[in-house]
């Protein structure tokens, strides 16, 4: 019989092995990615593990995009930080700001122009992109899109909208049976992608917070209108990427004809349909525009000089082409290669997979994200909640987002 | 019994009094100490007096989180006390059927709050529900419960009442089968009817048993965050942000540790006022009333 003190001793051993990622298991690499992707990332993983053992690398879920933030921060306060991990875009500036990431631009097999697709990159994804020291790799990287159910729009003669007005009009026309024409999760991407389309921008020139002046009126009084008054739109339970499953989920039990939602979950939508899904590009109102979001990898500070060796091999593996449109190709995410979409063209995959181009056709609309410290506790703190409350409640668009403006000016 | 030694009795307790310190004494003088500074837990903390309790205050957020949190927090007691008792009394008998009906109405409390919450979002989704298909099926009015903020604290409210009234139910079943025999008896020897029994012996009797119940019913209550988290995230419109959910909210989306703190704060100031209210309510008795 084991005694109380070897069993202890062994708990605690087993304990202090877990606790210690970076032994036997290999470096820690945090990741968000649920469901498909988390097994495509996965298989990804076990393939660079295969391939170079001396530096495996131990993938760690650490829930959604903003759960892997929050535990991220209180691990780089405890310097418990993993070797690799990825962020959302807006976040990065935040980030260098608090001086917590390693430039990745020297590290071996990182440095030189590694073919990024200019949109995703981040010195393209910012304005001012190119005159940080690069911190972030891309990886999974997206717009969003709009799908639509292939059946519905047979059977009502219906066509993927164009702008705006024709997405009201195929909302109402697409409503009834318990089904509604459009939905849409009241979510800040969503919302930037439609202030752009106004023909807004959400800084000005000095780098203030306009929230797209009359765009981000006419962009809130859209959704309002399709809500409230028209009642075409369905708002999605939950917030966050909660919100975002749900609106996938309404969409494949068919309670919504057409919804926007990342091009990440082309192939997620594509197998779990039971209807054709037909992916198309977002309307236009002044302008054709969208914002491009997902994550970039990132590598958090004061790791031990094994780790950073490991994370940035494994970081150049997964930025090859090959691997890029491995996740691509399996996902809905737009490869982050010129190179990979070269060969994607060139072998004939999209036009197999057509839904698969319509992110990467409205990269040539795509808007950098302004290079600003504050960008993500603007997009968290001050616009997210309001913008829900504002379409809930139908307060006035001008007021809510004079308002908004003014907490941003009262938190700086 | 007489200690051998003036010091033992605090030597027993100092084990307990040194783990209340250590994890709930030293965690919130930290709070009060970071409630006074903006920070980020990246960068260094700065001093700004009490910023942190106006910017809460002034935004109208700490009024409107403590009327939800105390208006949530009256209805599940309120529910949950009235519907434990109810079932304790009805359920307080000998015989197979009603053992199977305690355990089921109990079973509610032992699942996790994550299973719950996911159970209860199925069956109040506001297109596919259950509830939403009976009402349909009866040509009633449906609502989006979980998504419409006039319904979603309430819903969350009925799901938080599902799960501990049968905690209350069992709490209230040991203070019935503590009321002596004789007295229920007695008065029905002379002439009480149930009522009447219930009245002026059982209520009595239970009034500490209900102090408890109330207390830590409030105290689950203010203490809601899982089912917040799974089904609502807070939302919509900030309806369903109670404390809990709005220090997490600073602490770990806006990285606000300051203001968290402050929240912390005041969360506990009000929690130790209601806690304080509701047992000189139900009149928990004082050191030689007798049995609590």
């Amino acid at each position: 019989m084991i005694s109380r003190r070897a069993a202890l001793s062994a708990a605690g051993a087993g304990a202090l092995s877990l606790a210690g990622c970076g032994g036997e298991r290999g470096v820690p690499l945090w990741f968000s990615y649920g469901g498909k992707n988390r097994e495509v990332l996965l298989s990804l993983v076990a393939a660079f593990n295969r391939e170079d053992p001396a530096h495996a690398i131990h993938a760690v879920y650490q829930g959604d995009y903003f759960e892997l933030l929050a535990k991220l921060r209180t691990a780089l306060s405890a310097g418990k930080a993993p070797a690799v991990t990825h962020v959302v875009a807006e976040v990065l500036p935040y980030f260098v700001a608090a001086d917590v990431l390693a430039p990745l631009d020297e590290m071996p097999g990182l440095d030189g122009d590694l073919g990024f697709v200019p949109e995703l990159s981040q010195a393209g994804a910012f304005q001012g992109g190119d005159a940080q020291r690069m911190v972030g790799v891309p990886f999974n990287r997206s717009t969003p899109i709009a799908y639509c159910n292939g059946d519905l729009l047979n059977e009502l003669g219906l066509a993927p909208p164009k702008t705006w007005d024709e997405l009201a009009t195929f909302a109402k026309k697409a409503t009834g049976d318990g089904r509604f024409g459009f939905s849409c999760p009241i979510d800040w991407w969503f919302w930037v992608a439609l202030v752009t389309q106004a023909g807004g921008e959400l800084t000005d020139g000095d780098g203030h917070f306009t929230l797209g002046g009359e765009a981000g009126v006419e962009a809130l009084a859209f959704w309002q209108r399709l809500v409230r008054d028209e009642k075409t739109m369905r708002t999605p339970t939950g917030r966050d990427y909660n919100a975002w499953g749900i609106t996938n989920r309404e969409f494949l039990a068919g309670r919504a004809a057409m919804i926007w939602n990342s091009t990440a979950f082309v192939r997620y939508l594509e197998e779990n349909a039971k209807f054709p899904v037909v992916a198309a590009p977002l309307p236009q109102k002044a302008r054709a525009g969208v914002p491009t979001g997902g994550t970039l990898f990132v590598m958090p500070k004061g790791s031990p000089p094994a780790w950073r060796e490991a994370g940035a091999r494994f970081l150049a593996f997964m930025c090859r082409p090959e691997v890029s449109n491995e996740f691509a190709t399996k996902t809905g995410y737009i490869p982050v290669t010129r190179a990979g979409i070269r060969s994607l063209e060139d072998n004939g995959y999209y036009q197999k997979f057509p839904n698969d181009r319509v992110a990467v056709d409205q990269l040539a609309n795509a808007r950098p994200w302004p290079w600003h410290t504050e960008l993500f506790r603007v997009q968290r703190e001050a616009v997210q909640g309001r913008l829900e409350a504002a379409v809930l409640s139908g307060d006035d668009p001008r007021a809510v987002l004079a308002a908004t403006r003014k907490a941003i000016e009262a938190a700086r | 019994m007489k200690p051998r030694h003036p010091s033992h009795p605090y030597l027993f307790v100092a084990p307990t009094v040194a783990v209340l310190f250590l994890f709930f004494v030293y965690p919130l003088l930290i709070a009060l100490k970071n409630s006074f500074y903006s920070w980020d837990l990246l960068t260094p903390p700065r001093y700004v007096g009490l910023a942190n309790y106006t910017t809460i205050a002034e935004s109208g957020d700490l009024a409107a989180v403590a009327w939800r949190t105390l208006s949530f927090g009256a209805v599940v007691v309120v529910a949950s006390t009235g519907l434990g008792l109810a079932l304790a009394v009805a359920l307080n008998r000998r015989g197979r059927v009603y053992a199977f009906v305690r355990g089921a109405v109990f079973s509610a409390y032992v699942v996790s709050w994550v299973a719950v919450a996911l159970l209860w979002m199925w069956i109040l989704d506001g297109e596919a529900g259950l509830v939403t298909r009976i009402l349909r099926a009866a040509d009633l009015p449906t609502l989006n419960w979980l998504g419409d903020p006039r319904s979603a604290l309430w819903a969350i409210a009925l799901v938080t009442v599902w799960k501990i009234t049968g905690y209350a139910m069992v709490v209230y079943l040991a203070g019935l089968q503590a009321i002596p025999n004789a007295w229920l008896e007695a008065a029905a020897l002379d002439g009480a009817g149930p009522w009447a029994r219930f009245k002026e012996v059982i209520w009595p009797s239970l009034k500490p048993t209900t102090a408890f119940v109330a207390t830590t019913g409030l105290i689950m209550s203010f203490q809601a965050f899982d089912v917040i988290r799974v089904m609502t995230q807070g939302g919509p419109a900030r309806s369903t942000t109670l404390f809990v959910y709005a220090i997490y909210e600073d602490v770990f989306q806006n990285l606000r540790v300051g203001r968290a703190s402050a929240w912390v704060i005041v969360f506990f100031l009000i929690l130790m006022a209601t806690s304080a209210f509701t047992l000189r309510s139900f009149g928990a008795r004082r050191r030689g009333e007798g049995r609590a």
